[in-house]
C-alpha cells in the first residue's frame, strides 16, 4: 500500500513526527517529576537557593541520603512498609483466589448480586472508615501494630483483586479442568494444578495492584500507627518538614528512596502488568 | 458434570444430584474468607459510621455524653457553609480532573500503543504516575510549583511566558490550577491504562480497511476507534469519578503548604479534620455519609453497567 503517490508518504512523515512527539511527551511527562526529585536530592541547600534555578547538582554528594536515615528512622519505616505491603498482598491474594474461583467457576446462588456487592465495596470512602476502624482497633488493642494496616489494606484491595482474578479464571477453558478432573484430581486440585498456573499473569497483576495500593496508602497509616517506630514510608516522607521549613533536598531524597520499590516492580513487570490489567480490567 | 448445566438453577424440592450440593457447599467455604474480611473491615465500620451520624459524639465535650440526636447532625450539615464549600470544591475538582485525565490519558494511550523501539520505556512512563504514592505526588508537585525555587516558574520565565515568578500555592486561582495539574498528572495514567486495554482489543484490520477506503487518520479515530473504545471509556470514567470525589492525599499535602486553604479543602479533607483535629466523631460520620452518598450516585451508574455486562 505504500508509496504509490506522494500523499501517503507525506502522511507517513507526519505520522512519524506525531508519533515521536507523542512518545517524547509521554516519556518526559512521566519521568520528569521523579527525575527532578532525583536531581534535587543531590543538591546542597545553597545550590537549591540559586536563582535562576541551577538544573544539575554541582558535585555528586550523597549527604542528603545519609541524613534521611539519620534524622528519622527511615530504614525502620521502609521495613514497616515492606512488611505491611507484602503481608497484605499475601493475605489479599490468599482470600481472593478461592472467592474468585467460586464466582468464576462454581454454581453460586446469587452470583450477579455477589459480584455487584464486590464492586460496591470498592466504593467505600476510606476516610469514612477512619473513625470506626480506629475505635475497633483500639478496643482490641491493635493500634500501632502491623495487623492494624494489613487487615484494612487487604480488605480495601480485595474487590479489585477478586474482579481481576474472576476475569482471568473465566478466560481459561473449562475443558482443561474437566480433563484434569477426569484424570482423578479434585476440584481444588484442578484449581491448584491447572487454573492457577495458567492465570499467572492475572495473579501477578492482582498482586501488584494490592502491593502498590498498600505501599502508597497514607490516611490509615497516618492515623493508626502513630508511634515513630511503626510509621510507614508514605507517612515517613512527610516527617522531615518543620512547621515553617521544608528541607527540600532531604524530602526529595526520602521520596526517591520510597519510590525505588515501585519503580523496580514496574520496570520488571511492566509488560505483564499492562497485559494483565488490560485483559482483566475492561471485562470486569 | 454440573458445569454443563446451562438451565436455570434447579428447583429446591428435587433431590440434588451428587455434584450440586457439594459444589454449593464448596463455593460457600471458598467465599467465606473474602466475605468475612469485607464485612468485618469495611461493611461493619461503614454501618457504624451510619449509626454514629445520628449521635452526638465529640471527644472535646465528654461532659455532654453521647446522646442520640436524630437528624440534628444532618440539619447542622446543611446549614454549614464549610460543608457547602467543601462539597463545591470536591465536585469542581472532580469535573476538572476527570475531564483533564481523559484529555491527557487518551493521547497517552495512543502514544504507548504505537509500536516503537522505546515501547518498554513508554510503558514505564505511563505506569509511573499511576504507581506513585499520592502523598509523594503532592510533595513533588508542591516543590515543582514552589514560588522561589520551583522549576515550573523557572521554565515559564525562561520561555518568556511570565515576567515574574508566580506564587502558585498562595494565589487562590493558581493554587487551584496547580492542584488540578497535579491530580491530572497522577490520574491520567489510569485512564491511559484502561484505554490501552481497549485499544489492544481492536483488530488492526478495521483501521487498515478504513484507510484503504480513503479515511483520514482523524476520521478513522473518531468514527471507528472511539466508538469501539466506549466500554473502556465508561469503566475508566466511573472509576475515575469515584476516586475523584474521594480525593484526599493530594489536597491534604497541598494544604500544608498553601495559605489558599479554603479553596483546596475537599470533602475528604474536611471529614479528616472534623474527626482527627476537631474530634467531632458524630458530625464527621454525618459528613462521611454525605460523601458516601455522592460516591453512590456515581456508583449507581456503574452497577447498572456491570449488570448489563454480566448478563452476556
Amino acid at each position: 500500500m505504500s508509496g504509490e503517490t506522494a500523499a501517503p508518504e507525506r502522511l507517513g512523515l507526519l505520522d512519524r513526527v506525531g508519533r515521536t512527539l507523542g512518545l517524547g511527551a509521554l516519556i518526559v511527562g512521566g519521568f520528569f517529576p521523579l527525575v527532578w526529585m532525583l536531581l534535587t536530592s543531590l543538591k546542597t541547600e545553597a545550590e537549591l537557593q540559586k536563582f535562576p534555578v541551577q538544573y544539575l547538582p554541582g558535585a555528586l554528594d550523597a549527604a542528603n541520603y545519609v541524613r534521611v536515615f539519620s534524622e528519622q528512622p527511615f530504614a525502620r519505616f521502609f521495613f514497616n512498609s515492606m512488611t505491611v505491603s507484602l503481608l497484605s498482598t499475601l493475605l489479599c491474594i490468599a482470600v481472593a483466589v478461592p472467592a474468585a474461583y467460586a464466582l468464576a467457576r462454581l454454581q453460586v446462588w446469587g452470583r450477579g448480586a455477589l459480584l455487584t456487592a464486590v464492586v460496591a465495596f470498592s466504593m467505600f470512602p476510606v476516610v469514612s472508615l477512619l473513625v470506626p476502624l480506629f475505635r475497633l482497633f483500639r478496643s482490641v488493642d491493635l493500634l500501632n501494630s502491623y495487623p492494624a494496616l494489613i487487615l484494612p489494606y487487604a480488605a480495601l484491595s480485595l474487590p479489585v483483586a477478586i474482579l481481576t482474578l474472576v476475569a482471568f479464571f473465566s478466560a481459561i477453558p473449562r475443558d482443561l479442568e474437566a480433563a484434569a478432573m477426569i484424570d482423578g484430581t479434585s476440584r481444588l486440585g484442578a484449581l491448584w494444578r491447572v487454573v492457577l498456573p495458567l492465570s499467572a499473569p492475572g495473579m501477578v497483576t492482582a498482586a501488584l495492584l494490592v502491593f502498590v495500593n498498600s505501599w502508597n496508602e497514607f490516611l490509615l497509616a497516618l492515623s493508626f500507627n502513630t508511634k515513630l517506630d511503626m510509621r510507614t514510608v508514605s507517612v515517613g516522607v512527610t516527617l522531615y518538614q518543620g512547621e515553617f521549613a521544608f528541607p527540600w533536598p532531604l524530602i526529595a531524597a526520602a521520596v526517591v528512596i520510597a519510590t525505588i520499590p515501585l519503580v523496580a516492580l514496574i520496570a520488571v513487570f511492566q509488560r505483564r502488568f499492562v497485559a494483565g490489567l488490560t485483559a482483566g480490567g475492561v471485562k470486569a | 458434570m454440573t458445569q454443563k448445566n446451562i438451565a436455570a438453577p434447579l428447583p429446591r424440592r428435587r433431590r440434588p444430584r451428587h455434584g450440586e450440593a457439594s459444589e454449593g457447599r464448596l463455593a460457600f467455604w471458598l467465599l467465606l474468607p473474602a466475605a468475612l474480611l469485607l464485612c468485618g473491615v469495611l461493611l461493619f465500620p461503614m454501618l457504624t459510621t451510619f449509626r454514629d451520624s445520628f449521635y452526638f459524639n465529640k471527644l472535646t465535650e465528654p461532659f455532654n455524653g453521647q446522646p442520640f440526636v436524630g437528624v440534628k447532625n444532618y440539619v447542622q450539615m446543611f446549614g454549614d457553609p464549610r460543608f457547602g464549600t467543601a462539597l463545591r470544591n470536591t465536585l469542581f475538582f472532580a469535573v476538572l480532573t476527570v475531564g483533564g485525565s481523559f484529555l491527557v490519558g487518551i493521547p497517552m494511550a495512543l502514544a504507548a500503543h504505537t509500536p516503537s523501539r522505546v515501547r518498554g520505556l513508554a510503558r514505564v512512563a505511563l505506569l509511573l504516575p499511576w504507581a506513585m504514592p499520592p502523598v509523594m505526588t503532592g510533595l513533588i508537585f508542591a516543590w515543582l510549583f514552589n514560588a522561589q525555587y520551583g522549576v515550573f516558574n523557572d521554565i515559564l520565565v525562561r520561555l518568556g511566558v511570565i515576567q515574574e515568578p508566580l506564587r502558585w500555592l498562595s494565589t487562590p486561582g493558581l493554587a487551584v490550577l496547580a492542584m488540578v495539574v497535579t491530580i491530572v498528572w497522577k490520574t491520567s495514567s489510569f485512564v491511559a491504562l484502561i484505554v490501552l486495554g481497549g485499544l489492544q482489543g481492536i483488530p488492526r484490520d478495521l483501521t487498515e480497511a478504513a484507510e484503504v477506503d480513503g479515511a483520514t487518520r482523524a476520521q478513522s479515530f473518531f468514527r471507528i476507534i472511539l466508538p469501539l473504545l466506549a466500554p473502556s471509556l465508561a469503566v475508566a470514567f466511573i472509576f475515575r469519578s469515584i476516586s475523584a470525589v474521594q480525593v484526599f492525599d493530594i489536597p491534604y499535602t497541598f494544604i500544608q503548604q498553601a495559605p489558599a486553604q479554603g479553596l483546596l479543602e475537599t470533602l475528604g479533607v474536611y471529614i479528616y479534620r472534623t474527626s482527627i483535629e476537631f474530634l467531632d466523631f458524630g458530625y464527621a460520620a454525618t459528613l462521611s455519609v454525605a460523601l458516601f452518598a455522592v460516591s453512590l450516585a456515581v456508583t449507581a451508574v456503574y452497577v447498572r453497567f456491570v449488570r448489563d455486562g454480566a448478563s452476556t
